[in-house]
């Protein structure tokens, strides 16, 4: 694509997040929401293939859908409370409105079937926008949005997701698919613990980002969207199917990695607050998560000859791809447990 | 007087029909409306017999039949269920990774042929004729019969002469559409035995919007005609789209993860009979093979 229509793509996407960001006006954060599925749209039909407009198109009618809830609900909590902040939205229906448009936004279960479908019809680094940039400005609403938001249909929704996320990927052989249900089992860890502690949430959501970064960077070093010819990544750079095996032991929330460290606190922070069951069913529905991370690691770093595998070994010519930003979000995937007592310091 | 004509039954309204100088005029409701009666079924071709009963004597309702759909659907959701638990489409993970063939159709045995629909140019009233069996000893299907180029007199057809097979969608449980996923393929690899004539072979992937769904990607198969039976490989590479018979401008490949349909169409202009011997149909994975796409992909705003 033309270089300066890129660069104005990229730029209304930094806008739209950064004016949701700073908005306190419901109108502003719905425009900013609005600017961020417009921008991304031309980067996902940039593929002209029939399979990337129906994902554009799945995509738009969706992000279409919550927006309009959200326009909603934020009107006619205008016309019964007579003010358009975000954190002070109270009235019970136009919080769940609100909540169930942007769980609708970000692919949390049950509005989550758009996501595999849309993922997998796009290129691995427009699907890793997606999955990382795309979620921050409707979390950012969530947050200021939770103290008011019914308890039930939290846990609900993140309960759903951590379950769905996980039975929905046992059977994937795609790994934009698989990706995509990630997704949403992370989600909803980041729900579970909305009301109870929302750092929890931002962290749990700054650790995923990294690890989904490092992820989709490596699937697209090695050019890969299937386990099939995941198989053959040890190839091309042995070092590189090393780290993505610990990225997505990462991923599945394996000491001593990362993602340990926001399971950890949510779990600890569940147990804290009188819910040993949510914990423990969020807990047992990561173990799905698990079994599709450690299938893919499986498919990777255990497969090498003498078995055979049917996809041809790649050459091994020198990549032209930029690994600064691969080889940051690794190193922050897989070594950051060791600050859980600073992470901690600073929640408390 | 307004008893009289509440006693009258409603078919004699239609009747008065006949008395018009128009007796061949179809009932109002038999015409084509507009389009979205054509994409559901209610244009009729010519040739095509009309079918002038009422609604409630099209009904075929039988109980034992509702049963056995109950045990039929329900069955085929609790396997799709239990298959979740040994790996993806029910097989093992490890059988996934490691085939390099696969053979899809495989004609042994009369339910084999249930899952092909045949069809030629008779539906828009043209003379071909094509019929398909299985072949000997059960090992093979046979798709035979005659080709008649002539086309059908209504005034808007110029050409015709086609006869085809295609295989029916895969259907899960409550009928809900499957998709074959062939993404660890590229070639297909079929094991036939023609009569010499230029076979077309269609392949049909899942689509989206509504005009999208006469997409097919399509790539031709010589047959030799010799007693011999014919080893055919195609990498879904050279399979090309094209829409309506009319080969599209804007070309991409084939993506496999959601492959529907495959069929075999015969329009070779040549009036005489046919016949198509197939063994069966499968996909293999050629690591030799590395083409991603065998034609040429024009931007067409470059600018953008």
């Amino acid at each position: 694509m033309n270089p300066y229509v890129i660069m104005i793509l990229i730029s209304s996407l930094g806008l739209g997040t950064t004016l949701t960001f700073a908005s306190s006006h419901w109108l502003l954060a719905w425009m900013g929401l609005e600017i961020n599925t417009l921008a991304i749209l031309p980067l996902m039909a940039q593929q002209h293939h029939p399979r990337a407009v129906e994902a554009t198109t799945k995509y738009f009618l969706t992000q279409a859908t919550a927006a309009a809830m959200i326009l909603f609900a934020s009107t006619t909590n205008a016309w019964i409370m007579g003010q358009w902040d975000i954190n002070q939205m109270s009235h019970p229906i136009t919080t769940t409105l609100v909540m169930t448009a942007l769980a609708l936004k970000i692919g949390l279960a049950p509005m989550h079937f758009w996501l595999p479908e849309v993922l997998q019809g796009l290129e691995l680094t427009t699907g890793l926008i997606l999955s990382t940039w795309q979620k921050l400005a409707p979390f950012a609403l969530i947050i200021q949005i939770a103290p008011n938001v019914n308890h039930s249909l939290l846990m609900t929704l993140g309960l759903l997701s951590t379950f769905i996320g996980g039975w929905g990927g046992l059977n994937q052989t795609q790994l934009r698919k698989i990706m995509a249900y990630s997704s949403i089992a992370h989600l909803g860890w980041m729900i579970i613990v909305l009301q109870t502690m929302p750092t929890l949430t931002l962290l749990a959501l700054i650790t995923y980002i990294f690890m989904t970064t490092s992820t989709f960077l490596m699937l697209k070093l090695n050019q890969t969207t299937k386990i099939t010819t995941l198989s053959s990544a040890w190839t091309k750079t042995p070092l590189a199917a090393t780290l993505l095996s610990l990225t997505l032991l990462s991923l599945g929330g394996l000491p001593p990695l990362t993602g340990f460290m926001p399971k950890w606190l949510i779990l600890q922070e569940l147990t804290k607050q009188h819910l040993p069951l949510t914990a423990t069913i969020i807990a047992i529905s990561a173990l799905l998560s698990l079994y599709f991370y450690l299938r893919l690691c499986y498919a990777m770093t255990l497969t090498i000859s003498p078995s055979t595998n049917n996809s041809s070994a790649p050459w091994r010519l020198k990549n032209t791809q930029s690994t600064l930003l691969l080889a940051t979000s690794t190193v922050l995937a897989t070594s950051l447990l060791p600050l859980t007592p600073t992470t901690l310091a600073m929640l408390l | 007087m307004s008893t009289a004509i509440a006693i009258v039954p409603l078919r004699n309204l239609c009747r008065v029909q006949k008395f018009l100088p128009l007796a061949a005029s179809p009932p109002p409701w038999s015409l084509p409306l507009g389009r979205r009666t054509i994409y559901h079924g209610d244009y009729r071709r010519p040739g095509q017999t009309r079918d002038n009963r009422w609604p409630w004597q099209k009904i075929n309702f039988d109980f034992s039949k509702g049963v056995e759909g109950i045990r039929k659907h329900f069955g085929l959701l609790k396997d799709e269920f239990v298959q979740r638990w040994k790996g993806p489409e029910g097989r093992p993970l490890l059988e996934i990774m490691l085939e390099q063939t696969r053979v899809l159709w495989d004609f042994r045995g009369p339910g084999s042929l249930e899952n092909w629909i045949v069809s030629s140019d008779r539906e828009i009233g043209g003379r071909s004729e094509a019929y398909l069996k299985l072949g000997r000893n059960s090992t093979t299907c046979l798709l035979y019969g005659t080709l008649c180029s002539v086309p059908p007199r209504d005034g808007e057809t110029r050409y015709s002469g086609y006869c085809t097979m295609r295989s029916s969608q895969p259907k899960g449980s409550f009928d809900r559409k499957k998709h074959y996923d062939l993404s660890s393929f590229n070639t297909l690899h079929l094991r036939v035995r023609g009569d010499g004539r230029p076979w077309m072979i269609n392949v049909g992937a899942e689509t989206y919007f509504s005009h999208q769904k006469d997409d097919i990607y399509s790539y031709f198969l010589y047959t030799r005609g010799g007693p011999y039976w014919q080893d055919v490989k195609i990498p879904f590479s050279k399979f090309f789209l094209s829409s309506r018979g009319r080969i599209q401008d804007d070309q991409h490949s084939l993506w496999l993860d959601k492959v529907n349909t495959i069929g075999f169409t015969l329009g070779d202009k040549a009036d005489g009979p046919f016949q198509l011997e197939i063994d069966f149909i499968g996909v293999c994975n050629d690591p030799a093979h590395n083409e991603d796409f065998a034609y040429e992909v024009y931007k067409r705003n470059p600018n953008v």
